[in-house]
């Protein structure tokens, strides 16, 4: 376990085939090393079944444990929320920012104890482009993109009337969001006359 | 495009405007297709005279097209036959007759608003018609007044709000191949397989007037229409403005008489629809942008329709110079500056090319359509299926291809049994197409692919939307007829609960109208635009 895969660690199955051990003795020896506090388990994060083995000194890649944003192979979605609405804040307060822009000002501003990587940081700002919170935008290198160079790919905060996500005509209605709207007929049991979503809708 | 409910919806329209026997010719018509009077009546097992009446009412409110094609029988004659074509998209116009109004009463004023409500009314009228009506509404006759209704009217048909209508029974050679009326497929499908053109487009192109004559009209300045119509001689007659040479003036009174009393005219729906695409279009802009590219982009929509590309994908490509020229036309434009303007075309995502040394800018008409339905999509996804399903359905939606669970699993930051069930409801619900790959060898893997199939999406979405406006207007229909009593109701009598309940039936009337006029705008996004 010391010579090789030292970042990968050590599948069960594959100490039983390399060593041809039975498995009582490998479970045994497992756990003594275990109980000596020589070796640590771990789980996959795609895979929480298959146990995993590793020498203490060595902590696992990133392609095991799934990287900065999994604890304990989940996904540590605290974490994750506390990131998210850090990079809100600084393009908030920059107005248009470039994700090493980003990265930049959490050094500076010490947000985080660990230095931040703008690899990182650049697929939370990603999330945050698909949570249709920020937009992406090219650098015209005038006015508000003054000092970012020309082209450059940038990240500006989406424009929301009051605040507020623009709701769709459909979904402003019941039958928008209405789980049992394929079985809606007019003369059926489920009818808009009879809708009691309709019903609490024009409640006033 | 026409879709399940959308043909629920267009039945329902017609038979609260028509009646049911109406609707039961137009409903046949758009189930079965393209028909013969015989057919008709075999369908709808009405009498012959009965749907022959209901075909006229249809056609005289432009909801049914006529055409004869030659069809040769066993050993006879090639022979006309008369066929009938439903227009779909004109049936769910008659839901958005006052917002055609309402864009005519802004733009010019209430004298051009009721002429065009008149047409709206009657379908298709000629110009006596209508004069006659505006007379009978106003007790006036004088020669000064109908002056004034043919004053308008013509500023209606430069504005093309006015358009004439089409040739009642266009005739169509036989095609080399044989083609038969495109019963039961409608629209889309053939389009986009780049089949050849159905024989209900080719009957609509013949029926349409050329360009030129769409939008021909002459009229007697000073022409009593009364005592014509008494057949009295006409005298004083001019054609828009004086005219010096008598032989000149007796032809053009006889082209006159001839555009007045015979020329059917019916609303352009086209000319409305493109005022609407370009609201929505500067709205959406306003929203998502800023007011600068809003007057931008209306400034060069401007510049497009006089280039007279409606339809057009993009707007015509104009130099700097020409879209400045544009946008200081309008008030808030003024107080741009070429800088202001130059960042607004980048936000619009405009890439200028070089032609002749000079730069031009065209801006992308369908790109922002696309972004506007994709909003009303993902609005959908958002409020049925949570935040997870709405970052996983625009990560797929910007990706537009395949995409296994796991990268869309940490590209969203969702755990992968969240997403498989997720993804798996997208699926079954009909948003999203999946793939199955299986890699075989010492252990089998199996991977799933997903992707955002936007035609399908945008079908189903219709779809939805036109049953939720058959749902509305049924339940408006159940509202307004559980308290007419009430709705009734002198002003003094509303009090206590009464004046409740009468109070409660104008909010539901207020917020189910508006919730309709709201659908109605997202249909349009989704089918005109």
């Amino acid at each position: 376990m010391h010579s090789k895969q030292e970042r990968y660690g050590d599948f069960q199955g594959d100490i039983k085939k390399e060593t041809s051990l039975i498995d009582s003795l490998i479970k045994k020896s497992l756990k003594f090393l275990q109980d000596h506090n020589l070796i640590k388990e771990f789980s996959h994060y795609q895979n929480k079944g298959k146990k995993y083995f590793m020498a203490v000194e060595f902590e696992p890649s990133a392609e095991v444990t799934g990287g900065a944003w999994y604890s304990n192979g989940s996904l540590d979605m605290d974490f994750i929320a506390t990131v998210k609405v850090s990079c809100l804040m600084c393009i908030k307060q920059l107005k248009v920012a470039t994700v090493e822009g980003i990265a930049e000002f959490f050094d500076k501003t010490h947000v985080f104890h660990n230095k931040c990587f703008s690899e990182k940081i650049g697929e939370i700002v990603q999330t945050l482009v698909l949570d249709n919170e920020v937009m992406e935008v090219k650098s015209t290198g005038m006015g508000e993109y003054a000092g970012i160079p020309f082209g450059a790919l940038c990240y500006k905060l989406v424009k929301k009337q009051g605040g507020v996500p623009r709701v769709g005509a459909l979904t402003s209605i019941p039958c928008g969001v209405c789980p049992r709207i394929h079985e809606c007929t007019p003369d059926g049991i489920i009818s808009p006359v009879t809708c009691v979503y309709y019903t609490k809708w024009l409640d006033f | 495009m026409v879709t399940q409910y959308g043909i629920k919806l267009a039945v329902s329209l017609i038979s609260a405007h028509f009646g049911e026997i109406v609707a039961k010719v137009c409903c046949c018509l758009l189930q079965k297709g393209t028909l013969t009077l015989s057919d008709i009546t075999r369908y709808t097992e009405l009498p012959s005279q009965q749907a022959k009446n209901c075909l006229l009412v249809l056609i005289q409110h432009n909801c049914v097209q006529a055409f004869a094609i030659a069809k040769e029988g066993f050993g006879m004659s090639t022979r006309a036959i008369t066929h009938y074509s439903v227009v779909y998209e004109n049936i769910l116009h008659r839901l958005r007759f006052s917002k055609f109004l309402t864009i005519v009463s802004e733009e010019l004023d209430k004298e051009c608003e009721e002429l065009l409500e008149g047409l709206l009314q009657h379908g298709r009228l000629t110009l006596e018609q209508i004069m006659l009506r505006a007379m009978s509404k106003q007790n006036e006759g004088t020669s000064v007044y109908q002056d004034v209704v043919r004053t308008n009217f013509v500023r209606l048909v430069n504005l093309r709000y006015v358009e004439r209508c089409p040739t009642s029974e266009p005739f169509l050679a036989p095609n080399s191949e044989e083609e038969a009326p495109s019963i039961g497929k409608r629209g889309p499908k053939s389009a986009k397989l780049g089949l050849s053109e159905t024989i209900e487009q080719r009957a609509m192109k013949a029926a349409s007037p050329s360009e030129a004559k769409r939008f021909l009209i002459v009229t007697d300045i000073g022409a009593n229409v009364t005592e014509a119509k008494t057949g009295a001689s006409m005298t004083n007659l001019m054609l828009g403005e004086k005219r010096k040479h008598k032989a000149l003036e007796t032809d053009g009174s006889g082209a006159a008489t001839i555009c007045e009393k015979e020329v059917l005219w019916r609303v352009n729906f086209e000319e409305f629809v493109y005022q609407l695409r370009k609201k929505v279009c500067a709205s959406n802009v306003r929203s998502r942008l800023d007011d600068g590219a809003s007057i931008i982009l209306n400034a060069m929509l401007d510049a497009t329709k006089s280039e007279e590309n409606l339809k057009s994908e993009n707007t015509v490509s104009l130099t700097m110079d020409a879209i400045f020229e544009e946008v200081i036309k309008s008030e808030d434009g003024r107080t741009m500056t070429l800088d202001h303007v130059r960042a607004g075309l980048t936000q619009l995502g405009c890439h200028p090319f070089i032609r002749d040394g000079e730069e031009y800018f065209s801006v992308d008409i369908k790109n922002i359509i696309e972004i506007a339905q994709n909003e009303e999509v993902e609005s959908i996804m958002l409020k049925r299926y949570g935040d997870d399903a709405y970052r996983m359905f625009r990560l797929l939606s910007k990706t537009g291809h395949l995409v296994e669970t796991e990268k869309i699993s940490d590209m969203a930051f969702v755990e992968r049994k969240t997403a498989c069930k997720i993804l798996y409801n997208l699926w079954k619900d009909g948003y999203l197409h999946m793939e199955k790959i299986i890699s075989h060898g010492s252990t089998q893997y199996q991977f799933l692919l997903w992707k955002v199939n936007k035609h399908l999406i945008k079908e189903q979405v219709l779809d939805e939307m036109c049953h939720a406006v058959l749902n509305l207007m049924q339940r408006m229909a159940y509202e307004l007829g559980k308290e007419h009593e009430i709705l009734k109701l002198p002003r003094e009598k509303r009090i206590g609960v009464l004046g409740k309940r009468f109070d409660r039936i104008r909010k539901v009337k207020i917020l189910l109208d508006s919730s309709l006029l709201k659908l109605d705008d997202a249909i349009m996004l989704f089918s005109c635009f």
